[in-house]
């Protein structure tokens, strides 16, 4: 199947007619369930759709998870079974979920002031309602707007993105089809730094493609979050003319 | 009823503060590993026993005859089995994974399974219908810290050690037999392994949390930081990356990442979990230095392997025991 489906042409367009250094089509929306949780936010990339919700920082609701100096953040993780194009059942213990929620809560423990909330709970839920690829990014992605919206206290955006290596060809955000072709990395950035939260390689790669592939990854972080940046500034004004907050 | 590891405070300002001083506990530099041991079983094959400073590890590989999976005709099976008990730690429940498990089981079945280190095409005896089924089980015996490393040398060499039984193949059609050779009636053949993973976990440490942690002790200056001279990069000394972490460093580093590697310069897989946030380039000389960590673990276990066939080789009878010769 492979060889009848060409990943990037010769004249340098991929499947959906993307550069090698274009990201998908971005789009995001804060405070989407403002009845039902504090901070909500749901990200589409592509046609990857996730939606976050966050309740917190509130009262533990597990005694044995309290922080005394730091708040404890907890991520659930469902990922529907009519996200893919099989559709399957996925069980809250499958460790592919279970390897994500340990993830992504250990980049936000760091990535949020978490000394300000002592013996608190963040709980962080996602929602994957559509996978093409890239379902960590937009996880983390996601969470990251969401926990704006809640008004959580953040060092800086966390913006994730992947870059696979296709021969020697570096591919920016990549889709189901793509993941599956090549060894990819999915990277976390702490917002537009050269500081790096999250860097997962699942597949063989040589060493001297790897600097390449980090690279392009860093680059599609920084461009993910001036678009992260300008959703947020765009809700902030709407509010403020709103007069609400 | 699990126990909890966390050490005592004056144990963190302790070794924080030396990591400041650029010391370490055990005085070893910052990109030394520890003695690293590796024994075969004189009477089994694929038996492994490692030892990574005080952590040890055994690895069992073992095989059997199975039916594939229905949608992998052409594929054997290869299982790999990295249950904790308490003999490791008390703070390992039997029965129940903790996060520490799931992320040591992950890696392993990335660096190993994922990464295609045994060719699973290779364990097909008639497709669809037959296959060896390799099995590995580690058995962590003592935690000091390097689980995941310790078990990935023991897997890797356990299958280069490990020897299967021959097995002929009578008879046409749906008549067919398989005949598995005993080892005493017939030399037992290597499995297929493609290329040996070694992992490497680097801990980083925060030089800025530490010095806030020990900031306030009497003596000298405690919140000057040198800087990083062990591992290039571009003037970052803001956090010291430490090399096969003990138990000790494990529990008080900020942050981790684990890189497998082999000795083709590959990279076979890379996880760094969130907690601190590093620099891009010291990420990128940390996968170069597993690398050379990787060759050196690599030649060692050839070593040992080389040791362990003269051993159990007396007189140079199993070359004229092979099947493959002419007879």
């Amino acid at each position: 199947m492979a060889s009848r489906i060409e990943i990037y042409s010769p004249e340098g367009l991929r499947l959906d007619g993307r550069r090698w250094n274009e990201v998908r089509h971005f789009r995001c929306a804060i405070n989407t369930h403002p009845i039902s949780s504090d901070g909500s936010s749901i990200i589409e990339q592509g046609n990857t759709k996730v939606i976050c919700n966050v309740i917190g920082p509130a009262e533990p609701t597990l005694r044995s998870r309290v922080l005394p100096d730091r708040v404890s953040i907890s991520v659930k993780l469902v990922v529907a079974p009519f996200s893919t194009i099989e559709r399957r059942k996925r069980p809250q213990s499958d460790s592919r979920i279970q390897e994500m929620c340990s993830s992504i809560q250990h980049v936000f423990e760091d990535a949020v002031i978490a000394h300000l909330f002592p013996r608190s709970q963040i709980d962080v839920n996602l929602y994957v309602v559509a996978q093409d690829g890239g379902v960590l990014q937009a996880c983390i992605n996601a969470t990251t707007l969401a926990l704006i919206d809640a008004g959580v206290p953040m060092y800086d955006y966390v913006c994730a993105c992947t870059a696979g290596m296709l021969d020697r060809e570096v591919l920016l955000d990549l889709n189901r089809i793509e993941e599956s072709a090549m060894p990819f990395l999915t990277m976390a950035t702490i917002g537009g730094t050269r500081k790096v939260a999250l860097l997962l390689l699942e597949m063989k790669v040589q060493f001297d493609r790897l600097e390449s592939m980090m690279a392009a990854a860093m680059s599609g972080c920084h461009h993910i979050r001036d678009l992260m940046d300008n959703e947020v500034r765009k809700h902030g004004k709407s509010r403020l003319e709103r007069g609400s907050l | 009823m699990p126990r909890d590891l966390t050490p005592s405070t004056i144990e963190n300002t302790f070794v924080l503060k030396a990591l400041t001083e650029r010391i370490r506990l055990d005085n070893r530099s910052f990109n030394q590993l520890r003695d690293l041991d590796i024994s075969f079983s004189s009477t089994d094959y694929g038996v492994v026993d490692v030892k990574l400073g005080r952590t040890r590890v055994i690895a069992r590989i073992s095989a059997e005859i199975t039916q594939p999976y229905a949608d992998r005709p052409y594929d054997g099976l290869f299982i790999i089995s990295t249950e904790i008990s308490p003999m490791a730690a008390p703070t390992f429940e039997a029965g129940r994974k903790s996060e520490d498990e799931l992320v040591i089981s992950r890696i392993i079945e990335k660096s190993i399974r994922r990464s295609g280190a045994l060719d699973t095409e290779a364990l097909c005896i008639i497709s669809g219908e037959k296959c060896w089924a390799v099995r590995a089980d580690v058995h962590f015996l003592d935690h000091d810290g390097g689980l995941m490393d310790a078990a990935c040398i023991a897997v890797s060499a356990g299958l280069l050690h490990f020897r299967r039984p021959d097995i002929t193949i009578v008879g046409v059609g749906s008549r067919r037999e398989i005949i598995v050779h005993p080892i005493t009636e017939r030399v037992p053949v290597p499995l297929a392994v493609l290329h040996v993973p070694i992992c490497v976990t680097f801990s980083f440490f925060d030089v800025r949390k530490a010095s806030s942690a020990i900031a306030g002790l009497p003596g000298k200056d405690n919140t000057k930081a040198e800087g990083d001279d062990d591992v290039e990069e571009e003037n970052d000394s803001s956090t010291a990356v430490l090399v096969d972490a003990t138990l000790q460093e494990e529990l008080l580093r900020h942050g981790y990442m684990s890189v497998t590697a082999n000795t083709n310069r590959e990279i076979c897989q890379i996880q760094k979990g969130g907690d601190v946030a590093v620099d891009v380039g010291k990420l990128l000389s940390c996968s170069e230095a597993a690398i050379m960590v990787a060759e050196k673990v690599t030649k060692l276990i050839n070593k040992r392997l080389k040791e362990d066939e003269a051993r159990r080789n007396v007189g140079n009878l199993l070359v004229e025991a092979r099947a493959e010769n002419d007879r």
